[in-house]
């Protein structure tokens, strides 16, 4: 038995010589950047397709997607409220030289909600409680420029084209991993798109502004809507469409820097809107 | 380095047993590599990129358990085995251990 | 919003408490290697002065988890392929637990020695979407005491 013996093995041969956290740092780092990379190509190429989809298939795509918008109101108080609107939109549609094939369909809801959207197909909703904060028609025309320049841009269907690509992107690692890690690959994924969308949101402000500027002779009023969503920010509920729009503050500062600079035109009074708009 | 996997070295004498050395690593595939086996799983065949990676997996997990038979001073390992499993899913780990011996 | 809070904590815990339990482990081994030295251990089937002895089969075993930490980084890992590192210890750990636990059952039956060892591991898993992360270290050999 002399020649038996159990030697010490020195310790860590087995174990790779790497800190837990570096490698975490290193592994989340690279994989983040990359599904960024990813992720941003791929939303800007599906973004570029989708804007190349002809205006009149989006109009049949978002026909076809069913009841989705307000319905067409009963009441002729609301019917007297969507007709003027409709009538608003189309007045800056001529202002925004909008291509004739493009038409807009403005559906009015009368709900509290303080927000305005544009959808697929020209489809602009306008909600009650946005219109009683405003205190203007002039202000009421910024709100409804800036959708109209989103239908113009081909914002809806861009965004609906980007998200969808990246869903289907993100949904090919689903049997990746356990759900901890979808979870995180799929917030990962959805930050370029957010940040996309603030661009879209400036550059729609600035054709609204030149719409207005056009129609009524200046921009008074115009930054009234987030004047009025500034003193509300401290309220529990915010508007919900504002959470992937720039900073407020931003928004009425680059519109005051645009009113200032065409303020040699004759200051006028900014037109009311009419008594019927108002909510009973 | 002498590796065998049976009990003696062929030609020589054991003159010393050190004990029980052993060495592992644990791998896993990216997956451009799972995709690919996927797409092989429906033609069949061999899966190349995972007979490579288990290969030089192996060849390191043996590499270990020499590295920890030379720093006991051994120069032969003897009875070697080696063993693969799937720690989770997608990880495999190889493993090799043997008996460490001085040969002569 | 609270999701990301609650994985963010869960890494924490993971990390703090897989590290403290880690080290802690590590220690106890090495200090229970120590007390078992002088039980010698081989893989190899022959056994010297046989004449003399009597074999009795001993077995050890162990199962040892992830923790949420490693377990995410091993899933990373998994996305770029290469070497889990954060398995590796885990592993080390079973198995150096598991042949120890074969010691103290052989110390316990009075032998000297173990020959014939085998190892085996077994993962213990159910799924890729909610893997547990666990895996099993079986640790067996016969031992040998003196014949009574």
């Amino acid at each position: 038995m002399a020649d038996y013996e159990n030697r010490e093995v020195p310790e860590g041969i087995n174990v790779s010589p790497i800190h837990p956290l570096k490698d975490f740092a290193l592994l989340v780092g690279g994989i983040s950047a990359v599904i960024l990379i990813a992720v941003v190509a791929l939303s800007l190429l599906a973004g570029q397709f989708a804007r190349h989809i002809p205006f009149a298939q989006e109009r049949t795509l978002a026909a076809s997607l069913g009841r989705w918008l307000p319905a067409a109101p009963e009441k002729p108080g609301e019917r007297q409220r969507r007709d003027y609107l409709q009538a608003l939109a189309d007045g800056l549609a001529v202002n925004m030289q909008l291509p004739p094939e493009m038409t807009l369909t403005v559906h009015y809801a009368d709900t509290d909600t303080v927000n305005a959207m544009a959808t697929l197909g020209g489809h602009i909703v306008v909600f009650q409680g946005l219109i009683d904060t405003l205190p203007s028609e002039n202000a009421l025309a910024m709100v409804l420029a800036h959708e109209i320049a989103h239908v113009r841009h081909r914002d809806p269907v861009v965004a609906i084209g980007r998200g969808f690509a990246v869903a289907l992107a993100l949904a090919s690692f689903s049997g990746v991993g356990d759900g901890v890690l979808q979870q995180w690959l799929g917030g990962v994924g959805m930050l370029p798109i957010l940040s996309f969308s603030r661009a879209q949101e400036e550059a729609a402000d600035a054709a609204a502004l030149q719409a207005v500027l056009q129609r009524y002779g200046h921009v008074g009023d115009a930054a009234a809507f987030f004047e009025q969503v500034a003193r509300r920010q401290s309220m529990p509920s915010g508007p919900t469409l504002l959470q992937t729009h720039p900073d407020t503050e931003k928004r009425i500062a680059a519109i005051r820097a645009f009113a200032a600079a065409h303020a040699a035109q004759t200051p006028s009074a900014a037109r009311p809107l009419p008594a019927f708009m108002r909510a009973e | 380095m002498i590796v065998t996997n049976i009990e003696t070295v062929p030609g020589k004498t054991i003159v010393k047993h050190l004990g029980l050395v052993n060495g592992s690593t644990v791998r896993s595939k990216h997956v451009g590599r799972d995709l690919m086996a996927g797409l092989k799983n429906i033609f069949g065949g061999e899966l190349k990129g995972y007979t490579e990676l288990l290969t030089e997996s192996r060849e390191e997990a043996m590499q270990r358990m020499i590295d920890q038979a030379k720093a006991i001073g051994a120069n032969a390992v003897v009875n070697v085995r080696f063993s693969t499993s799937s720690v989770a899913a997608g990880a495999a780990e190889l493993f090799a251990y043997g008996t460490a011996v001085v040969v002569e | 919003m609270f999701d990301l809070i609650l994985f963010l904590v869960l890494l924490l815990l993971g990390f703090v408490f897989g590290q403290i339990a880690e080290k802690r482990h590590f220690k106890s081994i090495i200090e229970r290697e120590k007390t078992l030295r002088d039980i010698l251990v081989f893989s190899e089937r022959r056994i010297p002065d046989e004449e003399r002895l009597e074999g009795i089969l001993v077995c050890g075993s162990v199962v040892v988890s992830v923790d949420f930490f490693k377990r995410f980084v091993a899933n990373l890992r998994n996305l770029v392929g290469g070497r889990v590192s954060s398995y590796e210890s885990l592993l080390e750990r079973a198995r150096r637990e598991a042949v120890l636990r074969m010691k103290e059952e052989a110390r316990r039956k009075g032998a000297s020695g173990i020959w014939n060892l085998r190892l085996e591991t077994a993962s213990i898993y159910k799924g890729a979407a909610q893997s547990v992360g666990a895996v099993e270290v079986v640790a067996y050999g016969t031992a040998v005491r003196e014949r009574r």
